[in-house]
């Protein structure tokens, strides 16, 4: 009888326990329910930007680089124009007439940014540790290596990067780049101009012998003329990294360029159709002697956003 | 029904419960409002709150409020309020007949003591009302709290592991089994709330199992009284502190609605679709006031999420989002992509 007793009270005891338990826990299921979310949202940060509730956004490209950044009958086109939309849509600037395109030279590309005349620059820009000091960089959305392109009379004359220390030939390339950089310190003549573009009309014109520059942009000139030049097949220097300029007083546009960066590559990774893949397929894609792939984004903030529940499968 | 306590007399261990006081008039008299009570509860309740929901979505405004009046239908409004309330109505209802039932059969063991008010709620719901009560809940809460209808479950259902089978070995395996396959199925949802530090993720994932073991019984009689009392109250506040976001929560939908003022010049308007005829769309704008576009203006129109639908966590069970309730999970299967338009930000 008393164990019987026993057993009794034990299990009331435990009861009440449960009960207390599983009350604790619906009040802290509760409380938690109602707290703030602790991750900011892509909402919050974009309230954070400079750009939040402007009607339209800035963006800085290039009009000269075919295949990259080109103005052709009044319409943008070209890879980083594709990418340059694809963030602008993700931030609330669907369509061109949401975007104010600024035609941006490579040496004006930092100024423009510090000046306030662009919002962000998406203009086959190399993410360098001496322009992080100036400008913010999100990315890289691309990651190529200086190449030369000479004309097709030369191919056979200038094959290494030891040929166009040669004085006899003329090596051109754009100011501010670090294709300018990369080329003095092979101690390299270069003769420096405004675009790419103004090399490619001098060596047609005679001036120059060789063109130096990204192997993207170089693709986009040799994509304008396939009879007259060739890319040789030497790479030199580091390969480098293209992000998008931002301001550097706006790191939560940085921050926000990046989380959309990133969630294209997630869905390349996933092996399904993304930003990036779509504008690569409609500009370099064809004209690019290896397939090149988006790489990793750099600094991802964790932010959440409305798809966030949508199923990963 | 009176499930809840006919059900609890089916233990094997506990004293058998004592006979209830012969039911008098009285006690006929005291069931009866009991009943008319929890009746009038139930269905007052949404009533109240859609008609509350109009004057907060109007901002107050009494002109506002008429217009809605007059344009939402209270079949609207009501399948609005069901949409957005089902999750808090059933937790109300299971916490009622989960405290009803334990303290029910708590007090059958104490003749003469007044039962208290759950206890009652829970004697006259039909068993059929109880099971949809958690029905809905299973479908509406979202997972991170399911777990927390196991105890709720077999407290309402007094449901103890000696139902399982009469053997204690047997009951043992039965439960491991049960529990190893239910933390086999979690593990990758435990294992990322242990690396992303979220304790009460994994309390309320892991314990309230094990407190379903226990919680079926009656409670010692000095606990009764003040845990009915405070219960009682808790239950309460807890349901006005949970109504407050619902009232609050919009009964349109939220949009965002491009309007071309002039060649060339648009703007975006974001708010609520009150009513569309030929000439007007009339938009409850989401800073407060009442538009009226014409309606050779609107050149476009997109729906936008609100952000009471951002998540809390980043934490799934087999690729559902912890805060998803399965009904959401299995929506989100059906049409899984979602597509945030350009629109939904621009506008702030």
């Amino acid at each position: 009888m008393n164990q019987f007793l026993t057993r009794s009270r034990v299990r009331s005891v435990a009861t009440t326990v449960a009960v207390a338990l599983t009350l604790t826990l619906a009040a802290a299921a509760g409380c938690d329910s109602r707290q703030e979310p602790e991750i900011p949202s892509v909402n919050d940060k974009l309230r954070e930007t400079h750009i939040y509730g402007q009607p339209t956004i800035k963006i800085g490209v290039s009009t000269t680089g075919p295949l990259m950044g080109e103005l052709r009958g009044g319409t943008y086109s070209g890879f980083d124009v594709e990418i340059a939309r694809y963030v602008a849509a993700q931030l609330g600037y669907e369509g061109d007439k949401r975007i104010e395109w600024v035609p941006v030279a490579t040496e004006d590309r930092i100024p423009a940014l510090q000046g306030g005349s662009v919002d962000m620059v998406v203009s086959t820009f190399s993410m360098t540790e001496e322009r992080a000091k100036l400008i913010s960089f999100a990315g890289p959305y691309l990651v190529t290596t200086q190449e030369a392109m000479v004309p097709l009379r030369l191919k056979d004359s200038i094959r290494s990067i030891e040929d166009l220390r040669d004085p006899r030939y003329k090596v051109c390339t754009s100011g501010g780049s670090t294709t300018e950089a990369e080329l003095g310190r092979h101690q390299i003549r270069v003769f420096v101009v405004k675009e790419v573009g103004d090399c490619i009309s001098g060596i047609l014109a005679g001036r120059y012998d060789a063109v130096s520059s990204d192997e993207t942009i170089l693709a986009g000139f040799l994509s304008k003329h396939p009879r007259d030049f060739t890319i040789i097949d030497m790479p030199f220097g580091t390969s480098e990294q293209i992000g998008v300029g931002v301001p550097i007083s706006d790191p939560a546009l940085r921050d926000l360029v990046a989380f959309f960066l990133d969630k294209s590559y997630q869905q390349g990774r996933k092996g399904q159709t993304s930003p990036w893949l779509t504008a690569y397929h409609r500009t370099l894609g064809p004209w690019m002697r290896a397939p090149k792939v988006q790489p990793p984004t750099l600094d991802v903030p964790k932010l959440v956003d409305f798809d966030d529940k949508a199923p990963r499968t | 029904m009176t499930a809840p306590a006919a059900t609890g007399g089916n233990d094997v261990d506990a004293d058998p419960p004592p006979p209830r006081v012969a039911p008098g008039r009285g006690s006929d008299e005291r069931r009866a409002r009991a009943s008319q009570s929890f009746w009038a509860v139930v269905v007052a309740v949404p009533a109240i709150f859609s008609v509350l929901r109009l004057g907060v979505e109007a901002g107050g405004e009494l002109q506002t409020t008429l217009l809605l009046v007059a344009n939402v239908g209270p079949v609207n409004l009501l399948a609005g309020f069901l949409t957005t309330a089902a999750r808090l109505l059933s937790t109300g209802l299971v916490c009622v007949f989960a405290l009803g039932a334990v303290l029910g059969v708590s007090v059958d063991r104490l003749p003469g003591y007044r039962r208290p008010l759950f206890a009652r709620w829970a004697d006259i719901t039909p068993a059929w009302f109880v099971v949809a009560s958690f029905l809905i809940a299973l479908v509406t809460w979202p997972l991170l709290y399911l777990p927390l209808l196991l105890p709720a479950f077999a407290a309402a259902f007094q449901l103890r592991p000696e139902r399982l089978h009469d053997l204690a070995v047997a009951r043992t395996l039965i439960v491991a089994a049960l529990f190893g396959g239910y933390l086999f199925l979690l593990a990758p949802t435990l294992l990322d709330a242990w690396r992303q530090g979220e304790p009460l993720v994994l309390a309320l994932f892991v314990v309230p199992p094990v407190l379903a073991l226990a919680i079926a019984g009656p409670l010692p009689g000095a606990v009764i009284r003040p845990l009915a009392s405070v219960t009682e109250a808790a239950v309460l506040v807890m349901l006005v502190w949970a109504a407050l976001p619902v009232i609050s929560t919009p009964v349109l939908p939220l949009t965002v609605t491009t309007v071309q003022t002039a060649p060339d010049v648009t703007e975006d308007v974001r708010g609520h679709v009150v009513v569309v005829d030929d000439v007007n769309m009339v938009l409850l704008q989401e800073r407060g006031g009442v538009r009226y576009v014409p309606i050779d203006q609107v050149k476009e129109q997109v729906l936008c999420p609100s952000e009471e639908e951002l998540p809390r966590h980043r934490l799934r069970v087999r690729d559902f989002h912890v805060e998803d309730s399965l009904m959401e999970g299995l929506g989100r299967r059906v049409r899984p992509v979602h597509r945030v338009d350009a629109s939904c930000r621009a506008t702030g």
